[in-house]
């Protein structure tokens, strides 16, 4: 792999970047049965986690994941109310530069902030999810999750359920498997859903219709009122209509597909109660790859910071 | 009094050779030379047959065409952070390189037209820093609020002719209702682009592709579209003159396409010439250059606006000049304000991309962008107590530079054309 | 360019299984082989089969060392990883590491890093298929197929049949 500073989009990789970053995945997973959880490859090394967008889990994966590197780990905590009163994000680069860090973790609600602090700085930032934009290392568990339940990627078929129009996730994730020859294929309810003509992605907006087209992996997304402004649609239909009801659930079965969710999930919303104890409900595979893949993604970047000048 | 004078010139209009004497003070006048008034010209003949003293000023002019100076019916000149002395300077001097004479100075936060002191210290700095006329936009409502309507009677009594709040849509209909029924009595002309803000709040981006790449919030076609409508209404029934201000979608074409084929004698409208340029592909990997208000759209949307100038359905292109320091064009897509920098290379970016591929001619530029404009803005000179003209320019079509930062005059780097390579050079004023 | 043929590797291999074999014998503890990825594993899991042809068992496993390499930070980029295998503790074991070329023995270093993550072994033997000399660190092998003479510029490369297709040593 070519060396790179930052993690952005999935866009932005090459196809052996994808699967270098993927099949040492699987070489870091190893280290999780060893009786040391932990390896010395970035000792020394400072990582930031920087947070504008409450989140635990994905922020506490790239923390184990730094740790498990033999990284040291910071937490930035950025209150609402610093930002409020107007600290520009250049403001914040300046800081965190006199701080030295080498690896930058960020989250923010505005699509194309991590670029922006990518661009002006010589740690490796690695963009943990910036609005609708991007979230490349759940885009990476995903596929590898995939991956390591189905063997191979290409030829399979994935259906994204959910609010797609201000999902990252769906965007990294459909982008990584299409680049993995998988087919994917978009549902949820009418406005949430974005035209086949500007996604390049079928487009569905009810179950029958993914059921006809024969999915192996229902990968339900989190439903997120706290990021619409105004409803886009009555959230009271949409157990009954988009979620993965006791009776789907049956179908699932039937057809052996496999559940996956980005979590945290909302029961009773995207997913009923039994569905989480579903044999093919990939959900706690994915928490744990989740490390195994930022480890990998931790280890594959290379800040400037190393450069002695 | 002594004479200039230009030999072998192109009319850039009909493409006849010419020769002209310029001089100031002298009795007899050009006038309406092809329908052109020609301030400052007191002579005109066919190539080389015009007598040329010897030893008079000369300029050869072999190559290069003649054509009255552009005006800017949309400008907003606010360098945030700068002077206003020194925003108003910057502005003439970028406006001048890119051939531009004259601008309708929209009002902003910088420059709150609506009370008569503002307006006398406005015209003040302008005449003693600017190298071009600035003619600015009254207020609609107070502060641009959209809450309380401006005194308008005060506003034209220092010669304001058209109102606007910036590119802003008042919220309140009844407001701008209210405010065009007082203002038409005046004869004010209302400019005003077609939004729904409750539509357009918190999008920055035309829906598309790119919208859906970069997971930014699109904003809808029918909110312009919708209010272009409105506003075809409010001045159908209050009577009032209505410019509508940076026209962006195929569908807006339309609707005023069909206004004026009703009828409709008091509706202009307008696009900027990045309308007709670019589109939201341009915006990439979150380029804020890109970032304007309303957004780049489709290129059938350009198409139909090239179409609507065609036909007249769209009046003038305009730059939409908009200085954005590049701190804040430095941030992220979101935060970053909108607009693009358009004075310093207007015509050369016509000429360029326009003119010279053969999608306008001359004399569909020269309406648009000098005649037009003129006859909505209506420039008087209240000391003279006549109207203004527009000079005469010398463009050279064949010489071709590279726009740099330092080439830009107008003081911000937010131009698209930054590095590009145009065709055309402007002299202006020709002495 | 001076090589040895994949024959002579071969016969070499038996040489070195046979030393395994009394090596074995002589200690209490049980054997283990651990190749170091990406040409030690294959070594080691030939001179497994060989000792167990022979009737002699000894555990098998392999690892990589790129995560515990001292020179992460002068690249500029990170070598791929590959996927470790050692299924059992390490606790008490004879450990034999085994690796295709010794040379300046940061490589080994890593090695014995690594096996510590895996238990307490009772004892660790070094044994190589080619040393080329060139040590820059206090470690010596207790077993070495070739000794080659080369010079600090010269290349030394090993070649496997099982990944190379081809097999052979050119330096």
């Amino acid at each position: 792999m070519n060396p790179r500073k930052d993690l952005i989009t999935i866009d932005s990789l090459s196809d052996e970047d994808i699967h270098t970053i993927l099949e040492s995945t699987s070489a870091m997973k190893d280290i999780f049965t060893k009786s040391v959880k932990k390896v010395p490859a970035l000792k020394g090394k400072s990582v930031l986690t920087l947070f504008y967008e409450p989140s635990t889990r994905t922020r506490s994966s790239f923390e184990v994941a730094a740790h498990r590197l033999s990284a040291d780990v910071t937490t930035f905590t950025v209150s609402t109310s610093s930002v409020v009163k107007g600290e520009s994000v250049h403001d914040t680069i300046d800081t965190l530069m006199s701080m030295k860090m080498d690896y930058i973790i960020v989250r923010h609600k505005n699509s194309g902030i991590p670029a922006v602090i990518a661009r002006h700085c010589k740690a490796a930032v690695i963009n943990a999810g910036d609005g609708a934009h991007a979230h490349p290392s759940q885009a990476f568990l995903d596929a590898f999750t995939i991956k390591e339940k189905y063997g191979d990627i290409a030829g399979r078929r994935v259906v994204i359920i959910g609010d797609i129009l201000h999902s990252r996730v769906a965007r990294s994730t459909s982008t990584i498997l299409q680049r993995l020859g998988a087919k994917v294929a978009y549902m949820g309810p009418g406005p949430l859903v974005p035209l086949q003509q500007h996604t390049g992605i079928p487009r569905f907006t009810c179950w029958d219709q993914v059921f006809d087209w024969k999915p192996d992996v229902i990968y339900l997304l989190r439903v997120q009122n706290e990021r619409i402004d105004f409803p886009f649609f009555p959230a009271a239909d949409y157990h009954a209509a988009f979620g993965v009801t006791e009776e789907r659930l049956r179908r699932i079965d039937d057809l052996n597909l496999s559940i996956m969710h980005p979590g945290p999930v909302n029961r009773g919303v995207e997913i009923c109660d039994s569905a989480m104890d579903y044999r093919n409900t990939l959900i706690n595979n994915q928490v744990e790859n989740g490390i195994a893949a930022r480890m990998s993604i931790l280890y594959h970047l290379t800040p400037q910071t190393q450069c002695h000048d | 009094m002594t004479n200039t004078y230009i030999t072998n010139a192109t009319w850039a209009l009909t493409g006849a050779r010419i020769d002209l004497r310029m001089g100031h003070g002298e009795e007899i006048q050009v006038e309406d030379f092809d329908g052109i008034p020609l301030p400052g010209v007191n002579g005109i003949a066919p190539a080389g047959e015009m007598q040329v003293p010897s030893g008079a000023r000369t300029i050869d002019a072999t190559g290069k065409l003649v054509l009255p100076a552009l005006f800017d019916l949309h400008t907003s000149i606010n360098l945030e952070g700068h002077s206003k002395r020194e925003s108003i300077y910057r502005a003439g001097q970028a406006a001048n390189h890119g051939g531009v004479w004259g601008m309708l100075v929209m009002p902003s936060r910088g420059f709150v037209f609506d009370n008569a002191a503002t307006l006398d210290s406005f015209d003040d700095a302008v005449s003693q820093r600017s190298f071009a006329t600035m003619v600015p936009a009254g207020c609609i409502s107070e502060k641009m609020e959209g809450t309380q309507q401006a005194p308008y009677n005060t506003l034209a009594a220092r010669g304001v002719t058209i109102l606007s709040d910036g590119g802003k849509m008042p919220e309140s209909l009844l407001m701008l209702h209210r405010a065009m029924k007082y203002a038409a009595e005046m004869g004010l002309t209302f400019a005003i682009r077609g939004d729904v803000p409750a539509l357009t709040r918190n999008t920055c981006i035309h829906p598309g592709t790119t919208s859906y790449k970069l997971g930014l919030h699109g904003s809808p076609a029918c909110a312009e579209e919708i209010g272009i409508e409105t506003l075809v209404r409010l001045a159908k029934d209050t009577g009032v003159r209505l410019h509508i201000q940076t026209v962006s979608t195929a569908e807006g074409v339309a609707i005023i396409r069909r206004a004026k084929a009703d009828g409709m004698q008091n509706i202009t409208a307008e696009v900027a010439l990045h309308h007709l340029l670019y589109t939201h592909e341009n915006v990439g990997d979150y380029d804020t250059t890109f970032k304007t208000l309303p957004p780049l759209r489709d290129r059938a949307d350009c198409e139909a606006l090239l179409a609507g100038l065609k036909d007249g359905t769209i009046d003038c292109i305009v730059t939409d000049h908009t200085p954005c320091l590049p701190f804040a064009k430095k941030q992220d897509f979101i935060s970053a304000p909108q607009g693009m920098v358009g004075l310093d290379t207007f015509l050369p970016a016509i000429y360029t991309y326009l003119i010279k591929p053969g999608m306008l001619s001359w004399a569909e530029v020269i309406r648009a962008c000098c005649t037009a404009p003129m006859a909505i803005v209506n420039p008087y000179d209240r000391e003279e107590d006549v109207p203004v003209a527009a000079p005469l320019l010398l463009f050279s079509p064949d010489e071709e530079y590279i726009v740099t930062p330092d080439s830009l005059c107008c003081g911000t780097l937010n131009s698209p054309l930054l590095g590009s390579s145009l065709c055309g050079t402007v002299t202006l004023p020709i002495n | 360019m001076p090589s040895i043929s994949k024959s002579e590797i071969e016969r070499a291999l038996d040489t070195w299984a046979q030393h395994l074999q009394q090596r074995a014998a002589a200690v209490d503890a049980p054997l283990a082989i651990v190749g170091i990825v990406s040409h030690g594993d294959i070594l080691a899991q030939r001179l497994v089969q060989r000792l167990q042809v022979a009737g002699c068992d000894a555990l098998y496993g392999a690892i990589d060392i790129t995560l515990y390499r001292d020179d992460l930070d002068m690249r500029g980029n990170r070598p791929a990883l590959r996927s470790s295998h050692l299924p059992f503790s390490t606790d008490g074991l004879h450990l034999v590491l085994v690796d295709d070329v010794l040379s300046t023995g940061r490589t080994a270093r890593a090695a014995l890093e690594v096996l510590w993550e895996y238990g307490r072994p009772a004892q660790v033997e070094l044994q190589c298929l080619a040393d080329r000399g060139g040590r820059q660190l206090p470690i010596h092998p207790d077993y070495v197929a070739f000794n080659l003479s080369t010079e600090p510029v010269d290349k030394v490369v090993v070649h496997l049949q099982e990944i190379d297709g081809e097999e052979d040593i050119t330096y």
